[in-house]
């Protein structure tokens, strides 16, 4: 039998290799976004029990809210619901210009989502799962953030804001 | 010239799956312009309160209906005529095939039930824990596994073939839909795993609470790779019978098609973490690594693009075209059966864009369940996979009935109204997404729009208005088709062009299965399998159901 | 039917190569966009 090998016509062969290097070379600008810059998705924070995490008084989603843990950083435990009501704990943050907030959210029922608006914190909500992802927030103004996770008929009414004064 | 006959009895039994897609695309198509009309401002859904109880009710039919019942039924039936007429054989063993075509009907009245009855608006994704009435996982359930049966059907024929032709090359058409086969049970196993394990046992009853992390792994683990599993069938009518009907072509590279179904059947399954880069419980190298071979499987597609063009352009260039595109024009677009699929193709260029962003790790920050993704999978499912559906659907009916398509300048305006009204939705939908709008939601009652998004979603209107007049041709010319008193002459050509390379001339080890098997196993017990292993080790049944619909 | 299609041999897909230019130019440009806006919004760490 006369070996049968791969035939490759050459203007295939190149669109090939240059379909190569242009999938590298996103997954290196990708790369430099993530380790470089630090832009990075979400990691196993910490899990919880969402059937007491909003009621256990050890839980500080029991009190969920703004901390401040260092001058100009804080902690924002916020909480995802949808009973009785769609809506997350607190609705309003106020942090002065130049914050760094650090976000941990979760849910008491279903699965959420959590995206504030022009920033790139953008991360589902679990129940039994702790969020958490960090921004920056340098302009004044009002910041949403809106329920990116259907998670019943009152979806598209849940949201809350991040006020950043001057 | 004589084509292989398909018996009559076959015919028909591939007739009945084409039916049950056309009449889910029927009324799962019914809501989706409602979804739209409720973004630009006008909710039919107040008028149709006694009979569907909400916008999400009607999300959930349109999802269920379009994405996996009208995929899934015209998959199996353009699959099943493949394998027989590829092989030139009949099928081992009717019987079994039946067996599954009934399981997976039983298995849609079975979920429709809840669903109509509002039990089960839970959506296309059903996550936990939203917790449906166990009749609507129980029908799921029974497609999935009905369409396993039908597969096996389809290997035992194939196997008798080869038994009988040991030495011969697996004609492309059956080839690439027993592939496509093999790849839909290999990847069907996390989603039978979820609702096996937790989502059936629980909503019957028996345990309390479910893992909602470890349940939505299990469900990406047959997510994505469906996606190859609505695409592939496409992907063979694009190399295998699009250029023979655009023009009389041949196919441009028969080894490099094999190689691409190959790459498919290896890495769209262990890449389904991609969809859960802002999990909170999946540790970001397992979704870094799951990003890298996404982009490899990035790669067959590219080749796919080039085989299918280069055909295409071989079939414009016979037609007298010439120049660098000239040739376009001599494609046969009056054959609605081309049109279709032209189109699709053009659109899903543009798919293929979104979902290579979508798919860039971090760079799903700005998209993730934004109005980016659905725009961005109605380019792909919607119409690079619908419209090429219904391109196949406009010889393969008349093939299937004898009887004479309808009016077929009303399917070429069909395919046209499509691309126009997809063109305007999608786009639509990708800008909000980029704007921050997120998915999901009824725009128009969202207190939180602000005025910049209100001309994007009155197109997301106009787009979902000429959309549902193009699905509203597409069933009439159906209807109208398989009730036509004019009949065929001879029966329809079956559109297949010839490689340009004799496949018994390509390398053997594209047509052995064993290796390609095992390395696809091996694969996703590597990708999937220490992260699956941590999850299920460490597993929280934590979360009871909600129905907060 | 009357043939006068070249060998095949001879075929040279440039139509292919032309289209397919187009495609990553708007590849690239709308995937640069989308990685600018995830840049322009900073870490996240």
């Amino acid at each position: 039998m006369s070996a049968q090998k791969l035939h490759i016509d050459s203007y295939e062969r190149g669109w090939m290799i240059f379909s190569a290097f242009l999938l590298v070379a996103f997954a290196v600008a990708v790369s430099v976004a993530a380790f470089g810059m630090g832009i990075q998705v979400p990691a196993p924070e910490q899990r919880v029990d969402p059937r007491t995490v909003a009621t256990d008084p050890n839980s500080p989603w029991s009190n969920p809210g703004l901390r401040e843990v260092a001058p100009g950083k804080y902690d924002a435990y916020i909480l995802a619901r949808a009973v009785p009501l769609w809506e997350y704990l607190p609705k309003e943050l106020t942090v002065p210009a130049g914050s760094s907030v650090s976000f941990y959210v979760t849910s008491s029922d279903v699965q959420h989502g959590f995206k504030i608006q022009d920033t790139n914190a953008n991360f589902m909500v679990l129940p039994g799962q702790v969020s958490k992802l960090t921004v920056k927030f340098d302009k004044p103004g009002a910041y949403n953030f809106i329920c990116t996770e259907y998670c019943g008929s009152g979806h598209g009414i849940m949201y809350g804001a991040i006020i950043v004064t001057p | 010239m004589t084509q292989y006959q398909v018996s009559a009895v076959e015919k028909k039994f591939i007739g009945h799956h084409i039916l049950v897609a056309i009449l889910a695309l029927a009324v799962g198509s019914l809501f989706g312009p409602l979804q739209a009309f409720e973004h630009a401002g006008w909710d039919f859904y107040t008028y149709l309160k006694p009979l569907i109880k909400s916008y999400y009710q009607g999300l959930t039919v349109h999802g269920v209906l379009n994405a996996l019942v009208w995929t899934t039924f015209f998959i199996m039936g353009f699959l099943t005529f493949n394998v027989i007429f590829g092989l030139k054989r009949p099928l081992k063993n009717l019987t079994l095939n039946r067996v599954g075509f009934w399981l997976m009907v039983v298995g849609v009245v079975t979920a429709a039930i809840p669903i109509l009855a509002n039990q089960a608006t839970v959506l296309f994704t059903f996550y936990p824990p939203l917790k449906a009435n166990w009749a609507f996982y129980a029908g799921l359930t029974l497609v999935v596994v009905g369409s396993w049966v039908e597969g096996w059907g389809l290997f035992l024929t194939y196997r008798d073939w080869r038994k009988e032709n040991p030495n011969e090359r697996t004609p492309f058409v059956a080839f690439g839909s027993l592939v496509t086969l093999l790849l839909w049970q290999i990847c069907t196993l996390g989603i039978a795993v979820e609702i096996l394990t937790m989502l059936l046992p629980w909503s019957l009853g028996l345990i309390d609470n479910v893992d909602p992390q470890l349940a939505r792994t299990y469900f990406w683990f047959t997510g994505h790779p469906l996606v190859y599993f609505w695409l592939l069938p496409a992907y063979i009518s694009w190399y295998a019978m699009l250029p023979k009907q655009a023009g009389d072509g041949k196919m441009f590279s028969d080894s490099l098609a094999r190689l691409s179904f190959w790459l498919f059947l290896v890495l769209s399954t262990p890449i389904g973490i991609h969809h859960q880069y802002v999990d909170p419980g999946v540790p970001p190298a397992w979704k870094f690594l799951h990003s890298v071979f996404t982009f490899g499987v990035f790669f067959p597609s590219m080749m796919t693009a080039f085989t299918v063009i280069a055909s295409l352009e071989h079939a414009g260039r016979k037609q007298g075209g010439s120049g660098m595109f000239a040739w376009i024009g001599k494609l046969k677009w009056n054959d609605p059966a081309v049109a279709s699929q032209l189109l699709a193709g053009i659109l899903f260029f543009f798919g293929g864009i979104g979902g290579l962003a979508n798919a860039s790790y971090n760079v799903n920050l700005v998209l993730h369940n934004t109005a980016f993704i659905p725009g961005h999978f109605h380019l792909t499912v919607a119409t690079a996979v619908t419209l090429s559906f219904i391109g196949i659907s406009y010889w393969l009916v008349p093939y299937l009935t004898g009887r004479k398509l309808w009016q077929p300048k009303w399917a070429v305006a069909q395919a046209w109204i499509w691309f126009v009204g997809m063109i305007i939705f999608s786009n639509s939908m990708h800008v909000l997404g980029l704007l921050g709008a997120p998915r999901r939601v009824p725009l128009g009652l969202a207190p939180y729009v602000p005025a910049e998004w209100n001309s994007r979603l009155f197109q997301v209107g106009l787009g979902g208005a000429i959309l549902f007049l193009s699905g509203a041709i597409y069933l009439v010319v159906m209807y109208k088709t398989a009730t036509n008193k004019e009949r065929v002459e001879t029966e329809v050509e079956v559109p297949i062009a010839q490689p340009m390379q004799d496949p018994a001339n390509g390398p053997v080890w594209l047509d052995r299965w064993a290796p390609w098997i095992y390395g696809a196993l091996a694969l996703i017990v590597l990708m999937y399998g220490p992260v699956l292993f941590e999850m299920i080790k460490n597993i929280a049944l934590t979360s009871p159901g909600f129905r907060v619909w | 039917m009357a043939k006068k299609n070249k060998g095949d041999d001879e075929f040279h897909p440039t139509g292919t190569i032309a289209i397919l230019a187009i495609f990553v130019i708007t590849l690239i440009a709308i995937w640069t966009t989308i990685y600018m806006i995830l840049v322009g919004r900073g870490g996240t760490l």
